[in-house]
């Protein structure tokens, strides 16, 4: 084989691994052990990751990073707004929330 | 006709090796930046679809107190309150919370063991899971980052200090499995009696409810239901979705930008290359003219070797970006990803290809190459062959 048809053959090939990757990632997915019984039976929405720090595996506004450990005069936005961007801007931050103390939101 | 286009293509393949620096500039810039940007689209994407699953196995509602903004204690007598809106199946109290050992938090769940499934079992590496008659004898199932960290295996006791610096003595009878480990690495399950000794929780009051609709109620309509009672906090399941979706999305959204824009570069990269090539191909465009190559002809070989070099780059760049997030656990780029948190070496990093995700790479990449590429070599096509040769000798 000439070598001029290397490269060509090999985008070929490299192309086909690409599809087979995407299909075996997509089955191995669709056949995976979930273990949905241990899911329902312990209820937390969250997967083990961030286990660091204590507010990755608790409902919603602890995942955007304790809002609710307020300084004097005002939440703490330093926090929430290192970890994801600025969450107040979010809507499912400030929208749906029944409850949330949103009063003090800067305008 | 066949054959001709036989002959062109064996002479884009050989102008491929011909003009190697281009190639190789142009394979190395567009490898660098795909393989970067499906680690983290491929990465994103895991994790949201974990987030997915975790979320879909969640309680429909789950139902907290507040006091004065905070998250508080709920009194148990909530639960039959709760119990009495319509459209409520089940009200399930459950006592959970953060243990610190050395510099890592652990999740620490307490279960009614009364109500624990026997499916449940199938999680377990070694030992067995929580039985009823486990309950408040300070037995423990833990997860593999713990037993890693500790290095405890099953019969051997633990000792956790409690939020008031208390030590309380835990035996471990269950390890959950390394397949398991995505949802239990940092786990450490005991009876609800346990737990509540643990976080030294006062009777008649639990951390949260665990709410479960009828099938033919939306959990949203129930949660409105519940708006008269004084200071809770009902989040349902689309709310937790949407909410980690936003959290992961976020900070991947941020690197597919930034990657982007390398990938912008490339493309001038490309731009550039072409320009460079083009001007040196300029007497070998005028002599093919000459010898009777049409524009169309030069264009077509240009063409060829521009979706030869993007297919061979763009793919190369997947199949290593896969390699790096699934089997590396992308070192360096997940740190970023997940911000504070941390990926235990105890578990993968689930990684999801998506057919979406492969054919933006391929869009975001061939298509400006293909682009970058063919303009250079049509505007020299379109010039005097004898002119074309003149300026080149020249």
């Amino acid at each position: 084989m000439r070598k001029i048809y290397l490269m060509p053959i090999m985008a070929i090939i490299l192309t086909c691994t690409v599809m087979v990757i995407c299909v075996t990632n997509q089955a191995s997915w669709q056949n995976r052990e979930y273990y949905n019984d241990l899911r329902y039976a312990i209820g937390l929405p969250s997967i083990a990751i961030g286990t660091n720090y204590e507010g990755t595996r608790n409902p919603l506004l602890e995942v955007f990073v304790r809002s609710l450990y307020d300084i004097p005069g005002g939440y703490d936005y330093v926090v929430p707004s290192s970890f994801i961007d600025t969450p107040l801007k979010l809507k499912e931050y400030y929208e749906s929330v029944p409850g949330f103390n949103i009063t003090i939101r800067r305008s | 006709m066949i054959k001709k286009h036989k002959n062109l293509l064996r002479y884009s393949f050989d102008c491929l090796s011909r003009y190697r620096m281009r190639s190789a500039v142009i394979i190395v810039t567009f490898l660098i930046a795909t393989t970067m940007v499906s680690a983290v689209l491929f990465t994103k994407e895991g994790l949201e679809k974990e987030a997915e699953i975790s979320v879909r196995m969640a309680p429909d509602l789950t139902v907290q107190y507040l006091k004065a903004g905070r998250v508080a204690p709920i009194p148990l007598d909530y639960a039959n309150t709760i119990a009495e809106v319509e459209g409520v199946k089940s009200v399930v109290p459950r006592i959970w919370g953060y243990a610190g050992i050395s510099t890592y938090t652990f999740t620490v769940i307490g279960l009614d063991t009364s109500l624990i499934p026997y499916a449940t079992f199938g999680s377990i590496e070694s030992g067995r899971f929580l039985k009823p008659d486990d309950a408040g004898k300070g037995n423990i199932v833990i997860g593999k980052l713990i037993a890693g960290l500790l290095n405890v295996k099953v019969g051997d006791d633990i000792i956790l200090l409690s939020e008031s610096v208390e030590a309380n003595k835990f035996h471990v009878v269950g390890l959950f499995s390394d397949a398991s480990s995505i949802y239990t690495a940092d786990m450490i399950v005991m009876s609800i009696q346990d737990a509540r000794q643990f976080f030294r929780m006062p009777e008649g009051y639990v951390t949260d409810f665990a709410v479960y609709v009828e099938d033919y109620e939306q959990p949203a309509n129930v949660a409105t239901k519940m708006s008269f009672l004084p200071n809770v906090r009902i989040l349902d399941q689309d709310l937790l979705l949407r909410g980690y979706k936003a959290a992961y999305g976020a900070r991947g959204g941020i690197f597919v930008t930034l990657w982007t824009i390398l990938l912008v570069g490339a493309a001038l990269v490309a731009f550039s290359q072409a320009v460079v090539v083009g001007h040196e191909s300029k007497f070998e465009v005028g002599l093919l003219k000459t010898f009777g190559f049409s524009t169309l002809d030069i264009i077509e070989v240009r063409l060829v070797e521009s979706l030869v070099l993007g297919f061979f780059a763009t793919s190369l760049g997947m199949v290593l970006g896969y390699i790096y997030a699934a089997y590396l656990n992308a070192p360096g780029l997940v740190d970023i990803l997940l911000g504070w948190a941390f990926l235990p070496r105890e578990f993968r990093l689930p990684v999801f290809v998506s057919w979406t995700s492969v054919f933006s790479i391929y869009a975001v990449t061939v298509i400006p190459l293909m682009i970058t590429t063919v303009v250079p070599a049509w505007l020299n096509a379109i010039t005097d062959p004898e002119l074309a040769m003149r300026r080149a000798a020249a």
